[in-house]
């Protein structure tokens, strides 16, 4: 079926191939562009990522990927452009914007030069790492000890009579993550927001590659640790479809229940955080106990306040007895009738409205652009939503309805998009634990692991903040030899620097809390 | 008699206003569902603080160094020149109501230069916010203090509680009038809600607290401990010369214990509406303040046209 679809979309003359719903195929270096700007700006497919593997040990070459998604068929089509004998790609930053980022990436993990690239600077790694080595290389040897190196980051600036700037963190006076803004300010205003990030970089990327396959999937839960579930999901669900296990219906229905859970807890938390940062403490302190009403929930359930150590390759670890069903059906109705006050009361204050709407707006043309993903895309009106587009998990056995949206990409669209899921998030609940059927949990321990061989798989889960997608290959013997795990914070945190535009600084912290992005996802 | 109340006068200020701050954070913790620290917490802070190092950026002048002691001096004298429990300390200079004004803007000035005198980004923004908001707090400050003075017939804060007490029928609607303004010239001036979050731990919303980020130690101390003193004035102000009841012209002790008593009450109403007020709103939007400023200074010139 999928083989009639995948006709729409291909480009004449290339030979197909297909690994699960993945299909794969060569283009030439010259002809990439092209290709790529078909099917993305005539065929409308949304990109998932740009990445690279390092084949010289099997065929000497690198590739480079460009993962497309086709959204309601639930398959993935990937042009890939295969470079033997050199180092040099054309840049398609001109023809796609938010592949910028990526290329930047692939310059400095990979040590590739993408041609004509509009902003040649490294990106996450910073100038006290040499520049001449590329970690993700495999010949790169990961235990190895760097020298340090110096270097000077070349901030954009701004010039012009009364421009000043102000540089804030990486440490921040908050509980936060890492990360440096550099404002250019005129009087109140931001004229120009860049920010810069790496300070939490780990080298996740090539730790993939070198742990054993149970200490991926734990890997996984810390690639962003408020996004635990849905991390380790997307990375089951890869090794699942390269293994070719089918996971039990039970364990389907048990990780709907458990991802809408970690949803629910984060949603709560950020509309408690973006009432807080507007002063309104009232709101700030009630979303934190719903939240925290949440993590306890999980706790009671699984053991684990951020569900980790749940998730496992076949299934899941951790089962939901008639007790536990009960009592979480219970406590949901009354999350809800907790919640929904909490929002009238919030919804009838006339100065926490005033300083949301009309706040860190983004136009849809931006948007579209740089590929906003998740809660931040909806929010101007991208339609997106990987339970709907490609359902995993049992998504496409309980009623999801339309996806919410809202047209304003202001603060206040954003703080609208999760009231609207968490209401969605918490039927979902309800209906997955009716329609749960009885059945083992995950594929016995028994069962050995056989992965194919030389193939590829993507996977994509709906975390809380927009699309997780995992990208894994594996090479000749069926080992994993490269995982690009992509947080949806590294399309968005380039939205950042648009929304605060025009705005004041006080604003600020609101605008940023309204996207709450991760650092550490972005860093790996 | 009269130099012991000087004492009292003296100490009274330094000695309860860091409760205010307590009382107030107590309240709005219980309005959060919170269980909240102490009331006492804020004494506790200034005794840690006053025992800590302190940290100075190698680029401070004399300024940064200087300015908490003319801050927390010119609290002090303020602190000793208003009326707090007896209308009957009167003829002295520094109970004029320009002299409170402007020694208490001496103190803001200070503050916005220490607070650039680092060079910080931070205080910076911090110094150009507070001055913004203090050029236009003037204005309705001396206004409602003016349209007091005027009912009473005398610039003496002193003379006004003791004779306010008193005011016909016809001074009523000008005196509620000049309060809303002085109202909110108390929230701009002590740094409260809707003007500033002192709450805050988001340096880029600052306005008070980004001045004193470079602070630190004793320096630190006595910054909080004059934030707090002049919240506790501006309250006794708005107490005592909008509310004077309790205030006896007569000296003694009785009439000394009983208007102290009477001093607490309202000063204790005082901090649960501003509590109640900083749990009920959202911090206004910075380009919105001067509106509300604007409309403080416009209460005090209709109330002064309406004086007979």
């Amino acid at each position: 079926m999928i083989k009639e679809k995948i006709q729409l979309y291909l480009p004449e003359n290339v030979n197909v191939d297909y690994h699960d719903n993945l299909a794969i195929f060569e283009v030439s270096s010259s002809q990439i562009g092209d290709v790529v700007n078909d099917l993305h700006n005539q065929k409308k497919l949304p990109l998932k990522l740009v990445t690279v593997t390092d084949e010289r040990k099997e065929n000497g070459s690198f590739k480079i990927w460009y993962l497309f998604g086709v959204p309601g068929d639930n398959f993935f089509m990937c042009p890939f452009v295969v470079l033997k004998n050199t180092i040099e790609f054309p840049s398609l930053a001109n023809i796609v914007p938010e592949i910028l980022n990526y290329e930047r990436k692939i310059q400095t993990f990979f040590g590739l030069k993408a041609l004509g690239i509009p902003d040649n600077r490294a990106l996450i790694l910073h100038e006290n790492y040499p520049s001449d080595v590329f970690p993700l290389r495999k010949d790169f040897e990961w235990k190895t000890k760097l020298k340090k190196s110096t270097g000077k980051y070349d901030f954009q600036e701004v010039k012009g009579e009364g421009i000043y700037e102000i540089p804030v963190g990486p440490i921040h006076a908050g509980i936060i993550e890492p990360g440096h803004f550099r404002f250019s300010m005129v009087g109140e205003s931001i004229v120009q927001l860049e920010p810069r990030l790496g300070y939490v970089h780990k080298g996740s990327e090539k730790l993939f590659e070198v742990l054993p396959l149970e200490d991926k999937v734990r890997l996984s839960e810390k690639i962003s640790g408020d996004s635990s579930f849905s991390h380790s999901l997307a990375f089951c669900q890869t090794i699942e479809k390269l293994a070719e296990i089918n996971v039990t219906k039970r364990a389907l229905y048990l990780r709907t229940i458990f991802a809408e859970l970690e949803r629910l807890a984060n949603h709560f938390g950020d509309i408690g955080a973006i009432m807080m940062d507007t002063g309104f403490s009232f709101g700030g302190a009630n979303g934190s106990r719903l939240r925290e009403m949440i993590m306890q929930i999980n706790e009671k359930l699984t053991g684990s306040r951020f569900l980790r150590r749940v998730n496992t390759i076949g299934g899941v670890k951790k089962d939901l007895n008639n007790d536990n069903k009960d009592y979480l059906n219970k406590i949901l109705i009354d999350i809800s009738k907790d919640f929904e006050e909490v929002v009238e009361i919030a919804e009838n204050s006339a100065s926490v409205l005033n300083r949301l709407k009309g706040t860190g707006i983004i136009s849809f043309e931006i948007a579209n652009n740089l590929g906003l993903v998740g809660v931040a895309g909806r929010a101007v009106g991208i339609k997106r939503d990987t339970r709907i587009d490609h359902p995993y998990a049992a998504y496409l056995e309980v009623s999801m309805g339309q996806i919410p949206i809202e047209e304003e990409g202001d603060v206040n669209a954003r703080f609208q998009i999760r009231l609207k899921e968490i209401r969605k998030s918490l039927n979902i609940i309800q209906e997955s634990l009716q329609k749960m059927p009885d059945g083992e949990i995950a594929i016995s321990n028994n069962v050995n692991l056989i992965m194919k061989k030389s193939s590829y798989d993507v996977s994509m889960v709906e975390g809380w903040r927009g699309e997780i997608v995992y990208f894994v290959a594996t090479d000749s013997q069926g080992n994993i030899s490269r995982v690009f795990p992509r947080d949806p914070s590294f399309i968005n945190w380039s939205a950042l620097g648009e929304a605060g535009l025009n705005n004041i600084v006080p604003d600020f912290p609101l605008i940023n809390k309204s996207f709450n992005l991760s650092y550490t996802g972005n860093d790996l | 008699m009269l130099v012991f109340i000087w004492i009292i006068q003296l100490i009274f200020i330094p000695f309860f206003s860091p409760l205010c701050i307590g009382i107030i954070r107590k309240i709005k913790a219980k309005l959060q569902n919170r269980q909240g620290a102490n009331i006492f917490q804020p004494y506790r802070d200034l005794w840690k603080l006053l025992h800590k190092d302190e940290v100075i950026s190698s680029d401070a002048s004399w300024i940064f160094k200087f300015t908490p002691y003319i801050i927390f001096a010119v609290t002090l004298v303020v602190g000793l020149s208003v009326p707090l429990f007896l209308p009957r300390i009167v003829g002295f200079v520094t109970s004029d109501i320009l002299f409170i004004v402007y020694a208490l803007a001496i103190s803001t000035f200070f503050m916005a230069l220490a607070g650039m005198d680092t060079g910080s980004a931070f205080g910076g923004f911090g110094s150009s916010r507070e001055m913004t908001i203090a050029a236009l707090a003037e204005g309705g400050f001396i206004f409602s203090l003016l349209t007091m003075a005027l009912i009473a017939g005398s610039s003496n804060l002193f003379t006004i509680a003791g004779l306010t007490r008193s005011i016909d029928s016809q001074s009523f609607l000008p005196a509620i009038l000049a309060f809303g303004g002085f109202f909110i010239i108390l929230l701009a001036e002590t740094s409260r809600f809707p003007f500033d979050n002192p709450a805050t731990h988001l340096e880029l919303t600052m306005v008070h607290e980004a001045m004193i980020l470079e602070c630190s130690g004793k320096r630190l101390a006595l910054m909080e401990w004059a934030a707090s003193n002049k919240l506790l004035i501006f309250m006794s102000l708005g107490a005592n010369l909008f509310f004077p009841f309790g205030l006896d012209l007569n000296v003694g002790l009785g009439t000394i214990v009983l208007g102290m008593f009477y001093f607490l009450i309202k000063i204790f109403l005082f901090c649960v509406v501003v509590a109640l007020l900083e749990s009920s709103i959202a911090k206004f939007r910075f380009f919105r303040l001067p509106d509300l400023l604007l409309v403080s200074f416009i209460f005090n010139v209709v109330a002064i046209g309406l004086i007979k």
